[in-house]
């Protein structure tokens, strides 16, 4: 962490690498290509996004995000259906197997299947990630609030982190979703502020680890303030975790809202999400009607190993003994 | 050593009794108000002074500390965990039949799951970078990205309407024990438990052996000339227990909430489904129970995880007796 710390100095500074460095220096140890040249420390960040393109499924990982996002938000508009009259069926074929009018067949409301996986990926995805934004937000004060001011504080805080993390998530969330309302907005803050314990529990960590540094203790020496050593000292060194852990909490997020959907408390109706599709995609299974879950399951399990992977490849970006001083 | 469980013991108690209020308060912050639950137990139609003499009745209009200290009396002195609204009996005269179907069902899981994992977890170390450790990463990656009950689903379509035709739920009406003594039922429920969270935890060991494996007592041991079995099994199976026992007391929550979605679609009568049950009748004191309840397993299985980390690791019970 220490060294971390120093190289970022530099960096700030534009000082040219030190000639002193040894052939055995870390850098002859990156990977072919990431150098630019033997004098110029590359900034940070740049580092990071190199190790990050050297990773070829996780750039696979972040197209088929990205594709999907687009799909989602865009097909409604590229090829409207009706996906909100609970009444279609009366009307069209339903169970339909797949056609050149539906390319994915229809669903048991006559709703066309892949038009309605847009449908609802965007509350899928929309719920997720902003979700998933909310416990990295409220994780990283509250973690930052513990570990740094410490003594009675911390032990209070981490007292009730405790309580939070023995109640079982899923039975709070039932609990809480029943209690009060369905709507998204409530999906989005009860899933972000359910989540975000054990994103508190790591940046705690990290702050109690940082903060007995010697370069903070030597901030401190030097009269910094404690909001100083933890914008420019706290907060940059445990970037890493905060934004690991936040990735994996997205997909989490998304594989709730999925879970809730199951058992009926997703999205309602006439609007849906993925989990609630699957749901009455799974009662058809039987039938042999696949395109009503099968594809919609490959594309929802798609997304999540996506977002893992691409947390723990922004993990290997972030590891300082991969990064070039 | 004494010392230690006692003060743990207490610590718990001060957590479980922060879960106890925050879940007592919960319904007070109702949209439709604390009386909501009478419309589901008289109707929706029910009359206001019908609703009122229900209020009544429960204590609903008692001040907030009253109710509470009422409540803290049920659970404490009549060990009863209150009184459901939904039926006309104490929650733990619903739940109590169910607690030990959940808690064998968890359980066994729990135990497979070490039984798999961790070997599991060790051979993936030994032979990384192969085949067999990219076929078991990338299982155990998807398997952590399927949401549970389409595991199921997926596990009923292969298993029981597919290749073999395994009963599709555990018998119903039987005693809580009958996962041992007609154990074909519950293959596939527990199975698909155990799957989900050997996924979890042959990762983690994976990791902490390798940790381990570039340890200068491990290259000691190789230099010493023990077989690479024993440097696996003796050497860093032993140092890499810690984490796992952790984690393992850690997962009980992520072990409780699995068996709920698990009891849902293999249809086995547990407190995961009284617990779907009860929230959907706004039966709250019920949930309340049951919450309360796995808090307290959760709170002693980690409790249990801590005492078991001093036995298998000495360095960290002597820091905590000092």
């Amino acid at each position: 962490m220490t060294t971390e710390n120093t190289t970022q100095d530099l960096e700030d500074r534009e000082v040219p690498h030190s000639p002193l460095a040894g052939p055995l220096d870390a850098r002859t140890m990156a990977p072919e290509g990431v150098s630019d040249g033997p004098d110029v420390v590359i900034p940070m960040w740049r580092q990071r996004v190199r190790i990050f393109m050297h990773n070829k499924l996780a750039i696979a990982s972040v197209v088929y995000l990205v594709l999907v996002t687009l799909f989602c938000f865009l097909w409604p508009h590229l090829h409207p259906t009706n996906q909100t009259n609970q009444n279609l069926a009366l009307t069209q074929p339903f169970n339909a197997p797949p056609s050149a009018q539906h390319p994915l067949g229809t669903d048991s409301n006559g709703f066309d299947v892949l038009g309605r996986i847009a449908f609802g990926g965007e509350y899928s995805l929309t719920v997720g990630f902003l979700a998933g934004v909310v416990t990295i937000i409220v994780g990283t004060i509250y973690g930052m609030v513990s570990g740094f001011v410490g003594g009675i504080v911390d032990t209070v805080l981490m007292r009730i982190l405790d309580a939070a993390l023995s109640i079982p998530l899923l039975f709070l969330l039932i609990t809480l979703v029943t209690l009060f309302s369905r709507s998204a907005t409530f999906l989005i803050l009860l899933i972000g502020l359910t989540g975000w314990f054990g994103n508190a529990r790591i940046v705690r960590g990290d702050a109690l680890l940082i903060r007995r540094l010697e370069y903070s203790q030597a901030a401190t020496a030097m009269g910094a303030s404690k909001w100083h050593i933890i914008r420019r000292h706290v907060f940059p060194n445990s970037i890493s975790n905060i934004v690991t852990v936040g990735t994996f909490s997205v997909a989490d997020a998304i594989l709730f809202l999925s879970t809730l959907g199951f058992l009926g408390l997703g999205i309602q109706p006439p609007n849906t999400d993925w989990g609630t599709m699957l749901q009455n995609g799974s009662d058809q299974i039987a039938n042999g009607y696949w395109w009503e879950i099968y594809p919609l399951a490959a594309i929802f399990i798609l997304v999540v190993v996506a977002i893992n992977y691409i947390g723990d490849a922004l993990r290997d970006a972030f590891e300082v003994r991969l990064i070039e001083r | 050593m004494f010392a230690y469980v006692v003060r743990r013991l207490m610590q718990s108690l001060i957590v479980l009794f922060i879960v106890l209020v925050f879940t007592f308060t919960l319904p007070y912050f109702e949209p439709h108000g604390i009386l909501a639950p009478a419309y589901v137990v008289l109707g929706t139609k029910a009359s206001p002074a019908n609703v009122h003499t229900w209020g009544v009745q429960h204590g609903m209009f008692h001040p907030y500390l009253v109710r509470l200290w009422d409540y803290i009396v049920q659970v404490v002195w009549h060990h009863n965990l209150g009184f459901s609204y939904k039926q006309n009996l104490s929650v733990w005269g619903i739940i109590s039949l169910y607690v030990p179907r959940t808690v064998w069902l968890a359980l066994t899981a729990l135990v497979l799951t070490f039984v798999i994992a961790v070997p599991l977890g060790i051979f993936q170390a030994n032979k990384r970078n192969t085949v067999f450790d990219y076929t078991a990463t990338g299982s155990a990656f998807i398997l952590y990205a399927i949401p549970s009950f389409l595991l199921c689903l997926l596990v009923l379509q292969v298993f029981s309407f597919g290749i073999t035709h395994l009963p599709a739920s555990p018998p119903s009406g039987v005693a809580p024990w009958a996962i041992f003594t007609d154990p074909v039922g519950f293959i596939l429920p527990v199975g698909t438990l155990t799957l989900l969270s050997v996924a979890l935890i042959s990762r983690f060991m994976r990791g902490t052996v390798l940790e381990v494996l570039v340890q200068d007592y491990i290259r000691t041991a190789r230099a010493k000339g023990c077989s690479n079995r024993r440097v696996l099994f003796a050497h860093a199976f032993r140092n890499a227990l810690g984490p796992i026992v952790t984690i393992l007391g850690l997962s009980i929550p992520g072990l409780f909430g699995g068996a709920l979605i698990i009891e849902s679609v293999f249809n086995y009568a547990g407190l995961g489904i009284e617990t779907v049950n009860a929230a959907t009748y706004l039966d709250s004191p019920t949930v309340l129970g049951i919450t309360l309840l796995v808090s307290i397993f959760t709170l002693l299985g980690n409790l249990i995880a801590d005492i078991l980390l001093g036995v298998v690791n000495p360095r960290i019970r002597i820091q905590g007796e000092q």
